[in-house]
């Protein structure tokens, strides 16, 4: 175990061990492994979008929803993206999840982000791989069951001798 | 091949001081006389090292995925290579062969050759990325210029450009005659109006400059300073010796190492020759502790990263004044300035901001060697999940431009090293970096 | 690689009590990407990924990512929650081979 001190200007960095895989136990109830295999799944984005959301309208979530990637993705291997959604996250009126679809991936959907209210604000973030370029689309499903949606183009660049 | 049978006629030919313009002054011209040899101890795939396989090809040992291609016929960066650039070709434009623009086209923006598209701005929302390192082509059919000049010029720029960054693609003999003939046919398409732009990135002089990857000492930003903490139980770990780091290191490494690495590459007399943090670890590490610790392997990066992270806000401050550093320094720049390779290309095209330093080459911004390209190195390279020093680093830049690397703890490498750390002196030290 | 299933976390240094406040989580993970063979086929095997990863606050779930092949090798996550009280932030990640990783970090107020 090691403390970071020199590295951390702003921040307070907990550094811990990993836990082994016999630590695992009580996991097995989690329907976790099935669950995300089934989220990823080889299909056009057109299919991915029916199943998860079968023919529920989805509105243009531009006015509250703001997803953030770059425009240009200097390698698709690695490309940081967050989305953050306006929304008071009380008991009654609160994201739910937060989809994020790459069209152009062989496998479309990213991640799925379960929030609840007590996360005070309706926010994900993580790095993710792009395949080529193409849209990014974040789909917001909010605690009554309504759908927004927003997407933006990013340009993966193909690597050479650079960098 | 004719022309590699003209450049071995050059091999061996007495070292010429180069061109004023490019190693500066006569009084820095450099000296190899007082360079001495160094067997390499890095990785075997770290050497540079050519293989003769059992049917007679001869391949290149390079790290795992990278091309094996041998490009024996090209110069290197070699102190002991006296090749230099191939002569100038004066070329005419072959009459027989029928221009056809759609072939030339598909040969501009192939990726397998330039491609062109790299430098040069053409219209379409296929090209992508291009870069802007050579003029922009959108409208070159209106200059009315003669077939036999453009062919010229891609065959050969040197004939009116001697100081030119493009390479002599006839010349080099990575495009055929009629290979050119098509691409001068599509060149003189190339007629306004253009249509005007869809996006802004696709136009390089238009298209925003990237963001970085956000704060480099971050570790939940930054994987590598996660990897570099493994050094620290290396600082105590007894090599075949019985003796660890920190038996004569005191203090433990924060204290012991502090201030050393602005120091790196420097000339250490013991050895007779320039050392990055890299080099040293190598020699020093086995001969104490008797840990074995080449260059370019995992301990040699971890520990080159756990020393220089000890310095971390110290700035950069390497001997530029003494006689071994300015004989180093000369040979690093003449090496900066020197063109190499099938593509004939030189450091300085891409990173001076006389040159194409600032522009973009296909997606990516070209690094200006004033600004700084050694202070965060080494780094994290997020398109490949590894750490790369300086040295790894250029070895990548070389081989896409048709040259045999050179051993990663080389000589060579280490005094260019130096060379461009020099630019660095004064800046602040922040390793490990993240890039790309 | 012996770092798999190393953990970062990175709090606020200072927070106060009703504060919502932004962590993010680093993770050392392969994050195996599909392979295909010499036909073009993919390759088909038990991939090693993470695909969930949990965040708890006080005992109870905050945020959860299911995650496909899509997350970047050595994956940062980031999420926020509401300091309502001092206590325990446990962030888990979960692998396609019964892998488990934790990161915790003591939240106190300033």
């Amino acid at each position: 175990m090691t403390e970071d001190h020199r590295i951390s200007r702003r921040t307070a960095l907990i550094t811990l061990s990993a836990l082994g895989v016999a630590a695992a136990g009580g996991l097995a109830a989690m329907p976790g492994t099935a669950w995300a295999q089934a989220l990823g799944q080889n299909e056009s984005v057109e299919d991915a979008m029916k199943r998860l959301f079968g023919g529920k309208p989805m509105r243009d979530g531009a006015a509250s929803v703001k997803l953030d990637v770059p425009l240009i993705a200097e390698n698709g291997a690695v490309v940081p993206i967050s989305v953050s959604v306006d929304s008071p996250m009380t008991p009654t009126n609160y994201v739910k999840h937060i989809y994020v679809v790459a069209d152009k991936n062989r496998i479309p959907v990213v991640t799925r982000v379960t929030l609840s209210p007590e996360a005070g604000r309706a926010f994900m973030g993580a790095n993710i791989r792009l395949g080529e370029s193409g849209d990014v689309r974040a789909i917001v499903e909010q605690s009554d069951g309504s759908l927004l949606a927003v997407k933006r183009e990013v340009k993966v660049t193909v690597g050479g001798c650079g960098g | 091949m004719r022309r590699a049978a003209a450049w071995r006629a050059l091999r061996g030919a007495a070292f010429v001081a180069l061109s004023a313009g490019c190693a500066g002054t006569a009084a820095e011209a450099p000296d190899y006389g007082s360079v001495p040899r160094w067997s390499s101890r890095a990785l075997p795939e770290a050497r540079g090292e050519i293989r003769t396989l059992t049917d007679g090809t001869r391949a290149a040992v390079r790290y795992r995925g990278w091309t094996t291609r041998d490009f024996a016929p090209y110069p290197t960066y070699g102190y002991d290579d006296s090749r230099r650039e191939p002569p100038v070709e004066r070329v005419t434009m072959p009459a027989s062969i029928e221009g056809d623009a759609h072939k030339g086209r598909a040969l501009f923006l192939s990726r397998s050759k330039g491609p062109c598209t790299a430098c040069h701005l053409v219209p379409g929302d296929d090209v992508w990325p291009a870069g802007s390192a050579g003029p922009d082509q959108s409208t070159i059919g209106d200059r009315r210029l003669p077939d036999q000049y453009l062919y010229q010029v891609v065959w050969d720029p040197r004939v009116f450009f001697p100081n030119t960054v493009m390479p002599p693609w006839g010349t080099a003999g990575i495009f055929s005659a009629e290979e050119i003939v098509h691409i001068v046919a599509y060149l003189q398409t190339l007629k306004a109006p253009v249509a005007p732009e869809k996006s802004p990135e696709r136009n390089p002089f238009t298209r925003p400059k990237p963001v970085g990857f956000g704060d480099n000492l971050d570790p939940t930003n930054n994987p590598a300073i996660v990897l570099a903490e493994d050094a620290e139980a290396l600082w105590t770990a007894r090599g075949a010796s019985g003796k660890a780091c920190s038996d004569c290191h005191e203090g433990g490494v924060a204290r012991a190492m502090r201030g050393v690495a602005p120091r790196y590459p420097r000339f250490v007399k013991a050895q007779g020759r320039v050392m990055g943090v890299e080099d040293f670890l190598e020699v020093h590490a086995p001969a104490t502790t008797g840990h074995a610790m080449p260059s370019e392997s995992a301990d040699n990066l971890s520990m080159t990263m756990l020393i220089k992270m000890q310095s971390n806000g110290m700035p950069v401050s390497v001997d530029v004044a003494s006689p071994e550093a300015r004989a180093a320094l000369a040979r690093g720049k003449a090496t900066f300035y020197r063109r190499v390779g099938e593509r004939n290309h030189a450091c300085a095209d891409c990173h001076t901001s006389e040159r194409s330093a600032g522009k973009f080459l296909g997606g990516r911004l070209l690094a200006d060697v004033r600004s700084g390209l050694t202070k965060h190195i080494p780094t994290w390279r997020t398109d490949r999940a590894e750490v790369w020093d300086m040295r790894k680093r250029f070895q990548w830049c070389m081989t896409p431009l048709g040259m045999n690397m050179l051993a990663a703890d080389s000589i060579e490498y280490a005094e260019l090293e130096l060379y461009l750390t020099a630019f660095d002196n004064g800046k602040p030290l922040s390793v490990p970096g993240i890039r790309h | 690689m012996s770092d798999i299933g190393k953990v970062r976390l990175r709090v606020p240094s200072s927070i106060k009590a009703g504060d919502v406040v932004q962590v993010r989580a680093l993770v050392i993970h392969p994050m195996e990407r599909i392979e295909r063979d010499a036909q073009g086929k993919i390759v088909q095997k038990n991939y090693n990924y993470i695909n969930k990863v949990i965040v708890t606050y006080l005992g109870k779930t905050v945020a959860t990512f299911d995650t496909t092949q899509n997350v970047a090798e050595n994956p940062f996550f980031t999420f926020t929650f509401k300091a309502t009280d001092p206590g325990q932030l446990k962030v888990q990640f979960l692998d396609t081979t019964g892998g488990r990783y934790e990161g915790i970090a003591d939240i106190k107020f300033s």
